[in-house]
């Protein structure tokens, strides 16, 4: 435990960075996720492919797979970005995927009659997506949206392959010298899940929320 | 994981780093082209009589360890290892098989033990990582750990080590016209890279604390760090560094190792007298010679000269 009680400093500044990348690449997840889906339900036919197209390719490329190029090819085409910024970016990349099929799927879960009734009064696309079809579909995307959430903060984990020092990274140096892997790990492990338990709190308060406006 | 395919720079780089850090992420099954040179260590017959021309061990000595009695009995040495390791412990995508110094001198070890001479069948090998090798050995999973495993009395209060069987140390690789960097002096304020499963970030942290240290997973990550300037040095093993440099024409290494790396034969802790009966195969090996051959075959195709002296026996703290 002393290598624990040792370090609590380094493991929560790994933690922050941790945060940080989840956060930023949750946002960033979410912007780009939603205006794909409005492109995916929207009428202009090239939308609707770039839409779908950005879905199936970063839905079916592993995230690692994906880093590493993005950290170890864009230098070769004149590209370079800070580690923390490259794997930030590609969370939030992979991640509006997922965000994009869980707006679209809350979008699809509204009664066509509601867009159908917008239009009648004349409403124009995009304010029968602003004022009437998405305030009601957000919400049932707020669960699908949270497991997006865990997903990335799980999956931000896989920076430390390329060397940003978040928590796994950090763990894994903390065994480097200690040689306690199971200590170390537990830790890391109750961090990763406090984290998850927090968004999906935060999920059943919005939906608690939202539900009582109906 | 020195094969001249990744050496050209540019994006075979990116793309070697991407397919062995993918297979890295597969778990065991990583394949890694062979180093230039190690043809001879790849599991040829020559190699393969190296490791059946090494002792035996005599029924009294085996009878003295309850922990040889039961790899005896099972006919193999279960071993906890890489099949990643340029020199130490490759595997050849072609044959299957693993060979290297680690590699070899575990299949020495389980012949000595067993008798047997069927080579690629000696040992049964666990992929292990820094995260997971005192574990396995405690837990029983794997009789031994051959993995360029650095002794340190902080591992040695989980596990007991046999050796040290060979002395390394880190050291300094740079892009080609770097004239800035020369020794590890210099290294102080800079961008270093290095293995995440090695040692050297400890070195680094205790000579150049101020170095801004970035781990990578494998070493062509850490090798294309360098060529594109993510950082301006990378430290390792030398013979490592001296193998990747031997290929790729945009690095080189500079100045002499800055530490030392006694690696030992991690062993479960107190049982069997399994220390005792290593150290004395690490002996026996060391006196007839069988030592040397295996260096000569596995790391001497990389690095020049005869085979340096083995280490003494309990020389390094932990052993």
């Amino acid at each position: 435990m002393d290598v624990v009680t040792g370090h609590v400093g380094y493991i929560l500044g790994g933690f922050l960075v941790t945060v940080e990348l989840t956060l930023l690449g949750y946002v960033g997840a979410l912007l780009l996720g939603t205006v794909l889906a409005v492109f995916r339900v929207g009428p202009i036919t090239p939308l609707r492919i770039v839409g779908a197209a950005y879905v199936e390719f970063f839905r079916n490329i592993p995230l690692l797979t994906f880093l590493i190029l993005f950290v170890f090819g864009l230098p070769d085409v004149g590209l370079t970005f800070s580690l923390f910024l490259s794997s930030a970016v590609c969370l939030a990349m992979t991640g509006a995927a997922y965000v994009c099929e869980s707006v679209r799927s809350g979008i699809n879960a509204v009664p066509v009659g509601q867009a159908e009734a917008a239009r009648a009064i004349g409403l124009s696309f995009s304010k029968v997506l602003r004022l009437v079809v998405l305030p009601q579909a957000f919400r049932t995307m707020v669960p699908p949206l949270v497991n997006v959430f865990i997903g990335m903060a799980l999956g931000s984990s896989i920076a430390a392959a390329v060397g940003v020092a978040e928590l796994t990274n950090r763990t894994q140096q903390l065994n480097l010298e200690y040689a306690q892997a199971v200590v170390t790990f537990l830790v890391a492990g109750a961090f990763y899940v406090a984290m998850a338990f927090l968004g999906a709190g935060g999920g059943r308060w919005l939906e608690r929320r939202l539900g009582a406006r109906r | 994981m020195s094969s001249t395919v990744l050496r050209r720079g540019g994006p075979a780089v990116a793309a070697a780093a991407l397919v062995s850090v993918a297979l890295a992420a597969c778990g065991s099954s990583g394949s890694t082209p062979q180093p230039p040179g190690a043809g001879a260590g790849s599991g040829g017959s020559s190699y393969d009589s190296i490791i059946t021309g090494g002792p035996k061990a005599d029924a009294s000595a085996i009878s003295a360890s309850s922990w040889a009695q039961a790899v005896q009995k099972q006919g193999y040495l279960r071993r906890g290892g890489t099949d990643t390791g340029p020199l130490f412990s490759l595997k050849d995508p072609a044959t299957g098989r693993v060979t290297g110094f680690d590699a070899g001198l575990s299949q020495m070890l389980a012949h000595y033990i067993t008798g047997r001479t069927d080579v690629p069948n000696l040992e049964k090998l666990t992929i292990t990582t820094v995260d997971t090798r005192e574990t396995l050995l405690q837990n029983g999973t794997v009789d031994a750990v051959f993995a360029t495993y650095t002794i340190t009395p902080a591992r040695a209060q989980k596990v007991d080590f046999a050796g040290p069987y060979y002395e390394s140390g880190d050291a300094i690789m740079v892009k080609k016209d770097n004239s800035t960097i020369t020794s590890v002096d210099d290294l102080h304020g800079k961008k270093v890279a290095t293995e995440s499963n090695s040692t050297a970030a400890l070195a680094l942290k205790q000579k150049v604390p101020d170095a801004q240290v970035t781990l990578f997973q494998t070493d062509e990550e850490c090798q294309a760090a360098v060529q594109q300037g993510r950082v301006d040095a990378y430290v390792l093993d030398q013979g490592i560094l001296v193998s990747d440099a031997s290929t790729n024409k945009q690095v080189k290494v500079v100045g002499q190792p800055f530490t030392q790396e006694p690696y030992g034969i991690g062993l479960p802790k107190d049982q069997g007298g399994a220390k005792q009966f290593v150290n004395d195969f690490l002996k026996k090996i060391y006196s007839d010679g069988s030592w040397a051959k295996l260096w000569k075959a596995t790391i001497g195709t990389i690095v020049s000269g005869n085979p340096p002296t083995p280490p003494t026996i309990g020389s390094a703290p932990g052993s």
